[in-house]
């Protein structure tokens, strides 16, 4: 990748580490705001509005009730141009133009600030690929073809705008990546248990990733060398070995009762739960968010709240120890979100799992009737989030070369300093 | 207000702190939001009461928060016990004005609708309170007399009631009122959009205020981080409470946005 080399030679580099959960609508917004999932509220892609058992909200962009890096930078004067960074839809006005991110509903919503730059893009552009769409397809080459597309799309419309917009600041996201290694890792990796040598797809990461480093080169071409640059990540990839049925193991360890045992593999849905013979459920997703039926506070509760701390220390200790199919430890972390952040806004989960250091998803689906899987209950998927992702940043007073210790949260702040906001230099 | 930026209860000043006045909450609610007093004067039956009912439905809409003294009610409680001789009109004055002020203080709009006919009285209750408004509800006695709304005139020509003004009291018109509404010839709605424009023109309110209730320290804090931006971001954040989700999407958005995230694996 002959044109990041040359942002990594000019600059520093080095790991970025994300936050607890390593998930892209939290991990975003975080960076954006320098704020941690707990201080605004965000533990997921969907977040408990109240302890019923079905308030989930999507994390939306009015979710984020911290000031982002281009709302400090509005206040400040500076214009920015902000496109796809999650959670961004329903777009918000800012001092500059916004494109919302792949949560935008359709290409029918208004996914634009302002209005009028919608119907300008896509004159331009075509419609507007918010993300790679049938994603969980066994059609691998046409997958691929719409990974290309959505990234080729994305940075197009960034040097469109760099070079048409006025701006002190650009930001994209670009899912493509994401959506490769989520797609294609098993066909990549040989340590993959997928894996299978002499594949059609085993090309597939080092092209695409030739591909976006054209892709970053012609944007670098456009703004100069004179602009600082940051290429950043919310998270990093890395293979998935398998799954854990949390709500399995739940049932099976006694937490969780369903009224009638399921007839094949379902999603959990509060209907189908004995609320009174439950103490605990669980989310899937990349990683787990429990939830525990407490008296008071969940609508049948049973927990008697003075046994909650007795609880989830069973329940760490129990999934801690918990290893694959043959007893072996997988590394699991199970953590109270107090001990992750020092304030806990809305309705956080009473503890979050994370599986087999990454390597493990969590499954919340039941009817599977073992506590371990092999294969994703939500379709093909070989990558899980890793806690480290990478920076690079080009043009920005730090020291040249490799930087250990930089986390995603530092980024809202380096971004601050570089534009000498409050007072900062 | 730079200093009351993020954190703010952190860093609220010993200075700040002696403005409390409240003294309950331990929000710094004084001389953050101030608001202003809207005072009407003309004869009686000119339509004070009804402009000043009118003004309060429509800042009370753009989000303001509004109290209406008016004349008739005051005199029930606040003034109770006064009479019309002119010391008693001018206590009657200095009373409401001290009223006005201290709601103009704790952020709300004070509206008065009191004949207040001595023009010193005005001046020293202008003076007091010093965001002030003067609307002068000018009207042709003899069109007063007509409406005579309650019945007040008649009376006070059969000589049942002294003192009254217009008939056997004196009524001083303002020389300089911020307003002036002809009652005789513009419709009550067109009074109204009068004495709207000048709050609008004399900065006291904003067009297109949004029905939101936002202490003005907010206000001013969000305008300066949204920038132009700002009424259509507060209008945003409105409407997503008025669709009454949290989410500030619609369902056929939700379930859209929630294929996506299953198809991506997110969810299960």
């Amino acid at each position: 990748m002959p044109n990041l080399q040359g942002l990594i030679r000019r600059g520093t580099f080095g790991l970025l580490e994300s936050v607890v959960p390593p998930i892209t609508v939290p991990a975003w917004a975080c960076m954006v705001t320098g704020r941690d999932p707990g201080a605004l509220g965000i533990y997921g892609f969907r977040n408990r509005k109240d302890h019923s058992y079905d308030g989930l909200a999507i994390a939306m962009s009015h979710s984020v009730s911290e000031p982002t890096i281009w709302d400090r930078l509005g206040a400040a004067g500076l214009r920015s141009v902000v496109v796809g960074v999650p959670p961004s839809f329903p777009p918000k006005p800012l001092r500059g133009l916004m494109v919302s991110c792949f949560l935008t509903p359709s290409a029918q919503s208004e996914y634009t600030w302002p209005a009028s730059l919608k119907p300008d893009l896509e004159a331009r552009f075509g419609e507007y690929l918010f993300d790679v769409t049938d994603f969980r397809t066994e059609d691998k080459s046409a997958l691929l073809r719409r990974v290309h597309a959505v990234t080729a799309q994305k940075f197009a419309i960034a040097r469109h705008l760099a070079e048409t917009a006025a701006w002190d600041f650009l930001m994209f996201v670009d899912m493509g990546p994401d959506r490769l290694h989520h797609g294609f890792w098993k066909y990549w990796d040989r340590q993959h248990i997928k894996y299978q040598a002499g594949n059609p797809f085993e090309g597939a990461f080092p092209e695409y990733y030739a591909f976006l480093d054209r892709q970053i080169g012609e944007l670098l071409g456009v703004i100069g060398e004179d602009t600082a640059v940051l290429v950043v990540s919310d998270h990093g990839a890395k293979r998935m070995d398998g799954a854990i049925c949390v709500n399995e193991w739940l049932r099976r360890e006694g937490y969780l009762t369903l009224r009638e045992p399921p007839r094949n593999v379902q999603r959990l849905e509060p209907a189908m739960v004995d609320w009174s013979r439950t103490r605990a459920w669980g989310e899937g997703g990349y990683y787990s968010r429990i939830f525990l039926n407490v008296k008071g506070r969940e609508p049948q509760g049973v927990v008697d709240p003075a046994a909650v701390e007795g609880l989830r220390t069973e329940l760490i200790q129990g999934l801690e120890a918990l290893g694959d199919e043959a007893g072996r430890p997988i590394g699991t972390r199970v953590y109270r979100p107090e001990e992750l952040y020092p304030t806990a806004r809305g309705v956080p989960p009473d503890l979050i799992a994370i599986f087999g250091d990454l390597y493990w998803r969590s499954v919340g689906s039941v009817g599977l009737l073992q506590v371990w899987t092999r294969e994703n209950d939500t379709g093909p998927d070989d990558a899980n989030h890793a806690q480290s992702g990478m920076f690079v940043a080009a043009g920005l007073s730090m020291p040249p070369g490799q930087m250990s210790g930089m986390r995603l949260l530092d980024i809202a702040p380096l971004l601050a300093r570089h534009f000498e906001l409050d007072g900062t230099h | 207000m730079d200093r009351v930026a993020d954190g703010m209860k952190d860093r609220v000043t010993d200075e700040m702190k002696d403005r409390v006045t409240d003294g309950m909450t331990g929000e710094v609610t004084e001389g953050l939001s101030e608001g202003f007093t809207v005072w009407f004067t003309g004869l009686p039956s000119s339509g004070k009461s009804t402009l000043a009912g009118l003004l309060a439905e429509a800042l009370t809409g753009g989000g303001l928060r509004v109290e209406t003294l008016d004349g008739d009610a005051v005199r029930t409680v606040l003034t109770k016990g006064l009479g019309f001789s002119r010391e008693d009109r001018d206590e009657n004055i200095r009373r409401i004005a001290w009223l006005s002020r201290l709601l103009n203080r704790h952020g709300v709009v004070a509206i008065t609708a009191a004949i207040s006919p001595y023009r010193a009285a005005r001046e020293q209750a202008r003076a007091d309170i010093g965001r002030f408004v003067e609307v002068y509800v000018n009207c042709p006695l003899e069109v007063a007399m007509a409406r005579d709304v309650k019945g007040l005139y008649a009376r006070a020509r059969r000589g049942e009631i002294a003192q009254f003004t217009g008939v056997s009291d004196p009524y001083e018109e303002p020389l300089t009122p911020e307003v002036v509404v002809q009652t005789d010839q513009e419709s009550p709605r067109e009074s109204l959009q009068k004495i709207l424009g000048h709050l609008r023109e004399a900065g006291w309110v904003r067009e297109g205020m949004t029905p939101v209730a936002l202490p003005t320290y907010l206000v001013e804090r969000l305008q300066r981080r949204w920038g132009e931006a700002f009424e259509l971001r507060v209008t945003d954040l409105l409407s997503r409470e008025a669709l009454g989700a949290e989410e500030g999407i619609q369902e056929t958005e939700r379930a859209q946005i929630m294929d996506r995230l299953r198809s991506l694996g997110y969810l299960d």
